[in-house]
């Protein structure tokens, strides 16, 4: 139960009746004395202010047995099932008057904060006995992830708009905020250069990485040494008797590799670089490397670790593998535990037993924290081809420029100290046979797939 | 959720929509929440029923704890004496209003006046002074006493017990002393003419006890209670004193004056003057209040939880390292980190072998810059900065080094790389 503003505004109003008993009945007592006279003007102000109080309370309670019952109500969402981040959901909820009175309410549905509810998510009501009203509401969600809603809180008004009755009911909804994959806007220019590496254009060096992929017609332009002749000697020319048409040899990159992406959900995944965390940055890198890989033919296999599995997408293709893995990382938040390295070897062996090119999405940011990473390093190097993809911080190396008095400098020197330890491991990584790619985190995603692209030209994924 | 709202959750649908249910209630209904928190209702009632128990249990034994009510057996009180002068056989009386003490004074009793709450108007108890034939006031206030004896004033506290009774009075002569905690008076010269004795002098201080003529009789006063109350009569003389002072008539009547006593015939009050709905209408604000804070705090369901990321800065270490270099001033240290830096960068731009060592940068640094080998190789390489405004000036010397030889090497580089790494002239 509860009251509304209009019974602490008439509640308000008694102080005129009051004040006018007390004066008049003070005027008409005659009393010879003031002080008779305040004595007989508060008798009849008493009086008023107690038949005041209890004309509210009545009416209040009046209108309070004339409300329509809020758990006497059906629910039903209609959510849908996912939304990018950054973009806009709506939300309906179909709120059905199943007493035998009108429903003057006042709806609160209960999204989480981050939700993102668009405007106040307090929608006024008006639902005839049995029918049925929709409520919209538009969530602009802030995080990634489950964002959920639990209860509506339906407060239900008399017909007077005294007092009103409350009730909590229960109305579960999930909506699965995806990874905005802002880095989609690097896939055309990426997707172009792959098909420059393609077989429909024979310029392309062959040799190792590439397959023989068809013989077709020679057509101007054409590098002559990729006539092949005996193909040519074999083939007549339906136009000129006894002549024959030149034939080229095609030949297109390999197809079926392995891609084996890691990514760490550990503590250095959860720090913050340029207003986005490690972990973000690594998700729209292993997203720009999956489309590409799986445009180019690549099968991606794709996991989160720390100390146990937090994520895994396995033997998905095309447009499914994109599905699957939004939908698997949406959930997905870092963990302030460190990353068990020792066991991704096995992790990797258990998702491919064929040679394959491992990525692994961290941070390398000094020679302690990555002793765990540079210790397992020799196993997948001995048998895969290995990418170290870290997030470089941009602030670290503007910092090491900044020498304007002695805190920048101090400042400088420790972001100097910083940019070395970085370069140390990734010295070490590069020992160890693994490649590394280290960007900020707006250019990791497009910096890794241009690697991805240049070890697929040079044949030697 | 598995609420006892089920009762209504489980209400059948309006013909009109069928298979639609009600949504489950969270909110417990009114039974529902009596029934669940019937616990503590249950040691609310019984704490409230204590503490009702209690106070009345309490009133009882403390009873009025009215100062010398001669029904008050606290030590405050003045029960004893009373009930010592019954059992000698004097008629006490008990009285608490004007009235009855005028009426029994009129009819010849002796009259105790003890006000020590000061209802008393001085006017009425002149009044009274001048029906009664024998009147005893104790500890009476300043105005009553102008009221009563013209020209006996308070003075102070007496500085301990009083040994000499020092006047004709019998009563006094007999009490010999009085105990210590009395009060004084003092007689000026006008009011001895006029007939006032002082017992117990307190040397030049002033007297314990002023007795003297009134318009209808004779009246005491003793300044201090401690003689009459229950726990300083059996001190010293001062029982003696109250029996002897109280116990010359057969009749006594015990007067203490309470709030009827309070003229309301006076001047009217502040209280008087308002008018009679001012009252009402503050109560009225009161429940507005009241009604305003429910009306705005009752909260619309309950709150929704949110569970937030960890948010790790990254800058965090960075700048921890930097606080540390500076705490610990370790400026050769922090120099060193800036020159191993520079000299991996100039190593790239100049091209050298990775096995070049920093004096090699430094001397084909100066030689791409024009500057003297001795100076770079002295700037990244040996100079110890002795203070903080010399490393400053170091560490900015370094990134102009580092800028020029940019310049140099790459003179259609991006212009800003150059902007970027201001250097000052050290």
């Amino acid at each position: 139960m509860t009251i509304s503003g209009r019974f602490v505004l008439l509640l308000a109003l008694g102080v005129v009746p009051i004040v006018v008993a007390g004066a008049l009945a003070g005027a008409a007592s005659g009393a010879p004395t003031p002080a008779a006279v305040a004595a007989a003007g508060g008798q009849a102000a008493w009086l008023m202010l107690l038949a005041w109080a209890a004309l509210c309370v009545g009416l209040g309670a009046i209108d309070l047995s004339l409300a329509a019952s809020p758990r006497r109500v059906a629910l039903q969402r209609e959510l849908p099932p996912r939304v990018r981040l950054g973009e806009a959901a709506e939300s309906h909820l179909i709120v059905q008057n199943l007493g035998g009175r009108a429903l003057r309410a006042v709806v609160r549905d209960g999204w989480q904060p981050s939700a993102g509810v668009v405007g106040a998510n307090r929608s006024r009501l008006r639902i005839p006995a049995g029918e049925r009203r929709r409520v919209s509401l538009v969530l602009v969600p802030r995080r990634r992830g489950d964002r959920r809603v639990q209860q509506v809180t339906i407060r239900s008004a008399g017909p007077l708009g005294l007092w009103s009755r409350q009730a909590t009911l229960a109305a579960p909804g999930v909506l699965r905020v995806l990874p905005p994959f802002a880095s989609r806007v690097h896939l055309p220019s990426r997707l172009t250069r792959l098909r420059e590496l393609d077989g429909r254009t024979p310029i392309l060096i062959r040799g190792q990485g590439t397959e023989f992929d068809s013989i077709r017609e020679y057509v101007r332009g054409d590098d002559v040494r990729s006539i092949d002749w005996r193909a040519t000697a074999r083939r007549t020319d339906p136009d000129a008797p006894g002549g024959t048409r030149l034939m080229v040899r095609t030949w297109r990159p390999e197809r079926d590799r392995r891609i084996v992406i890691v990514t760490d959900t550990s503590r250095t995944a959860a720090a913050r670089v340029a207003d986005e965390p490690r972990l973000d940055t690594a998700f729209e890198a292993s997203l720009l490397l999956s489309a590409l890989a799986s445009h180019a033919g690549d099968r991606v296999d794709w996991l989160a670790w720390d100390r146990r599995v937090r994520g895994r997408v396995h033997g998905a293709n095309g447009a499914e593998l994109l599905a699957k893995l939004v939908d698997v990382m949406a959930t997905i938040d870092p963990e302030l535990i460190e990353a068990d390295w020792a066991a991704v070897p096995a992790q990797v062996r258990r998702l491919t037993s064929r040679r394959a090119l491992v990525v692994l999405l961290t941070g390398v940011d000094s020679p302690a924290n990555a002793a765990g990473l540079l210790a397992m390093l020799p196993q997948l190097t001995s048998r895969h081809l290995v990418i170290v993809a870290s997030v470089a911080d941009p602030e670290a190396v503007a910092a090491s420029a900044r020498t304007e008095d002695l805190d920048d400098v101090y400042r400088a020197a420790a972001a100097e100290r910083a940019l070395l330890d970085g370069a140390r491991v990734e010295a070490a990584i590069r020992r160890l046979g693994a490649e590394t790619v280290s960007a900020p985190p707006h250019e990791l995603p497009p910096a890794l797939a241009d690697r991805y692209l240049a070890l697929k030209a040079a044949g030697r994924l | 959720m598995s609420g006892p709202s089920v009762p209504e959750a489980v209400a059948p649908a309006t013909p009109t929509d069928t298979g639609a249910r009600a949504a489950t209630s969270l909110t417990p209904t009114l039974r529902g929440g009596l029934h669940r928190a019937r616990t503590w209702i249950a040691i609310a009632a019984v704490a409230v029923l204590g503490a009702v128990v209690l106070l009345v249990l309490q009133g009882r034994v403390s009873g009025g704890g009215t100062p010398l009510g001669a029904d008050n057996p606290g030590p405050a009180g003045a029960k004893a004496v009373v009930e010592v002068l019954r059992a000698q056989g004097v008629e006490v009386g008990e009285v608490s209003t004007f009235d009855a003490a005028r009426s029994a004074a009129r009819d010849g009793a002796t009259v105790v006046v003890a006000d020590v709450a000061g209802f008393l108007e001085p006017e009425r108890l002149a009044e009274l002074a001048g029906s009664a034939d024998r009147l005893v006031v104790i500890a009476p206030d300043f105005a009553s006493l102008d009221a009563l004896a013209d020209g006996v004033r308070l003075a102070g506290s007496a500085s301990g017990p009083l040994e000499r009774a020092g006047c004709a009075l019998p009563a006094a002569e007999r009490a010999g002393t009085l105990s210590d905690g009395q009060r004084l008076l003092r007689i000026d010269d006008e009011a001895r003419a006029a007939g006032w004795q002082g017992c117990f002098p307190d040397g030049e201080f002033g007297v314990a006890l002023a007795e003297g003529p009134s318009d209808g009789g004779r009246i005491t006063v003793v300044a201090a209670p401690t003689a009459f109350a229950n726990d300083t009569i059996d001190e010293a003389g001062n029982a003696a004193l109250a029996l002897g002072l109280l116990g010359e008539t057969a009749e006594l009547t015990w007067y203490v004056p309470g709030l009827e006593d309070v003229d309301a015939a006076s001047a009217p009050t502040l209280g008087e003057l308002t008018p009679g709905w001012v009252t009402p209408v503050i109560l009225l604000t009161i429940a507005l209040v009241v009604a305003a804070a429910v009306w705005r705090g009752r909260r619309f369901g309950p709150l929704v939880a949110e569970d937030l990321l960890v948010d790790v800065p990254v800058a965090e270490t960075r700048e921890g390292r930097a606080r540390l270099y500076e705490r610990s001033s370790v400026r050769t240290h922090a120099l060193d980190q800036l020159r191993i830096g520079a000299l991996g960068r100039l190593l790239g731009l100049l091209k050298l072998p990775r096995s070049a060592d920093a004096r090699e940068i430094a001397v084909s640094a100066a030689l791409a810059t024009g500057r003297a080998p001795h100076a770079t190789e002295r700037l990244l390489v040996d100079e110890e900065p002795a203070d903080d405004r010399r490393l400053v000036e170091l560490a900015a010397a370094i990134h102009e080094l580092e800028a020029e030889v940019r310049r140099t090497l790459r003179p259609d580089a991006d212009p800003t790389q150059t902007t970027e790494r201001p250097g000052r002239p050290s």
